[in-house]
């Protein structure tokens, strides 16, 4: 069975010395849990005054291996739409992150429209972390949690926009639960579900098997606390399948600008 | 050994809860779940006396997997008498503090004196929060005080202080002070911390279960850089002696220390 990880990252997190990764590390707790490839962001990027600089370190660990990039866009400095252009032709980006939260927007400002024309016109998914820590945990910086309420009206504005939510929490996951049903191109990763038990038995029984990706949010969170949940879960091996790396590759397929010769 | 030295019933959720716990030992393989039955954040004697009630009556249909913490309120003027009865009467293994007061008030002192005279411990909740700290929510600090007034106390200090970095240190050199793992904390590297800060024999497995997930604490300790007789240490084998009434707060055996 085939495993990815749809939400890593790679560079330093400020503000703990665990919260930083290079590629051996990932790949090596990755080949401990016989996960191949996934979608891999830059943590530095969120935090450069230029996050592009932040992706072309990124492609230099990236370029060549099984792992597919990330771009993290802040869409409220000049020229992101252009670097989302670049990075697709340059880097073969697998989509796009932002973070509202760190980045002092809301979803609802002008700044994020043309940023999801460009993802549409590209048919690229946008990786949505609602948080990247517990906000009661945070240090230094306070980022704003993205709220359900913002995701529901940001939702309705953007119907073809596919749209992979990072670190939902169980409830947060329930009360999208009308989007969820309502429109096939919403997913979640798994690396949110820390609250109560049988998180995906329960994600598969309301929803199906075709929304969950397997997601750990390393080097943030402990990897073996995401993939104990899914190996231990009492689903059809077809669904563990879908969630460990079916539903993903099926997103990346999408891609207008794949595949991409010459670069 | 699987030992969880931190999971509970939430009032108005009893039998679910219950059921919840049983599940989890049966397929993860738990030997003991040390519970505590938690409602009102500032119960007064009818909710505590209901609350114990329930764990009591979980301990009693499964007494081969369910312990318990009586669960106090330090405020209320019967404390000491529900402590009394928790341990003498209903079969309780240790006292739970929560967040009606802060775990260093002067009202607590007699509670945590009693506690030291039955070689029981004491598990406190201690959550440090960026946002929507609680009132009376003890810190490391407060958890500190106490140990350090009461060396001869055990104290379980909960959830690594939610946040390890800035909530262990306090408590370092306080060798009466062990803490668990429980609680909605999955930031990697946490447990490599802990044990840095403490060493492995102080830091004990808990789940926070049913509201936390029970495999994001066994993940932690998975993930961690410790050998497998250090994980089996946290997994079970701190609990036992920590429960155990006749080993000393802060002891560590002649052969534990070889």
């Amino acid at each position: 069975m085939e495993r990815m990880d749809a939400n890593c990252l790679i560079g330093n997190w400020p503000f703990r010395k665990a919260g930083r990764s290079t590629l051996e590390e990932l790949r090596k707790i990755h080949s401990e849990n016989r996960i191949h490839g996934g979608c891999v962001a830059s943590l530095n990027s969120i935090f450069y005054n230029d996050p592009f600089e932040g992706e072309e370190e990124l492609h230099d660990f990236l370029k060549g291996t099984e792992y597919r990039q990330v771009m993290t866009v802040n869409p409220t400095l000049p020229g992101g739409i252009e670097d989302i252009a670049e990075g697709a032709r340059r880097f073969e980006i697998a989509g796009v992150r932002i973070y509202p939260g760190y980045h002092g927007y809301a979803l609802s400002d002008p700044c994020v429209g043309p940023l999801c024309a460009e993802l549409e016109k590209r048919r690229l998914p946008l990786f949505l972390p609602l948080r990247m820590e517990d906000e009661r945990l945070n240090y230094l910086v306070t980022p704003r949690p993205v709220t359900v309420r913002e995701i529901k009206g940001f939702l309705s504005g953007h119907p073809n926009l596919a749209v992979i939510f990072l670190g939902a929490k169980p409830y947060e996951i329930e009360s999208l639960g009308e989007e969820i049903a309502g429109r096939p191109n919403l997913f979640f990763d798994m690396s949110g579900l820390k609250d109560g038990q049988f998180n995906v038995e329960r994600f598969l029984k309301n929803y199906g098997d075709k929304k969950l990706l397997y997601g750990s949010m390393y080097p943030l969170y402990c990897l073996k606390s995401s993939i104990l949940q899914l190996e231990t879960a009492e689903i059809p091996d077809s669904s563990k399948m879908r969630i460990f790396s079916g539903n993903l590759q099926l997103i990346l397929s999408q891609n207008a600008d794949q595949p991409v010769s010459g670069c | 050994m699987l030992v969880d030295v931190h999971a509970h019933l939430w009032k108005g959720s009893y039998e679910e809860n219950k059921k919840t716990i049983l599940r989890l030992a049966e397929k993860y393989h738990v030997n003991r779940f040390y519970i505590s039955s938690l409602g009102s954040l500032y119960p007064d004697k009818e909710e505590i006396a209901e609350l114990n009630g329930a764990t009591c009556a979980f301990i009693k249909e499964h007494p081969e997997l369910i312990s318990g913490y009586c669960y106090v309120n330090p405020s209320l003027e019967n404390s000491l008498e529900t402590l009394r009865r928790g341990i003498e009467d209903q079969g309780m293994s240790g006292m739970k503090l929560w967040v009606a007061t802060f775990c260093d008030d002067p009202r607590v002192y007699p509670l945590a004196e009693k506690c030291i005279q039955y070689g029981i411990p004491i598990l406190i909740h201690s959550f440090y929060k960026a946002v929507h700290q609680l009132k009376y929510e003890s810190l490391g600090e407060n958890v500190a005080r106490l140990a350090a007034r009461y060396p001869e106390a055990k104290i379980l200090m909960a959830h690594l202080g939610a946040n390890c970095y800035t909530q262990l240190k306090p408590v370092r050199y306080l060798k009466n002070v062990s803490v668990d793992i429980s609680g909605s904390l999955y930031r990697k590297g946490e447990v490599d911390y802990a044990v840095k800060m403490l060493g492995v024999r102080r830091v004990l497995f808990g789940s926070d279960a049913p509201e936390a997930n029970f495999l994001v604490s066994c993940g932690q300790v998975e993930e961690s850089c410790l050998s497998e007789r250090e994980k089996a240490l946290i997994y079970g084998g701190n609990a036992v002696r920590l429960f155990d009434r006749s080993v000393p707060a802060g002891s560590i055996s002649e052969k534990e220390r070889k």
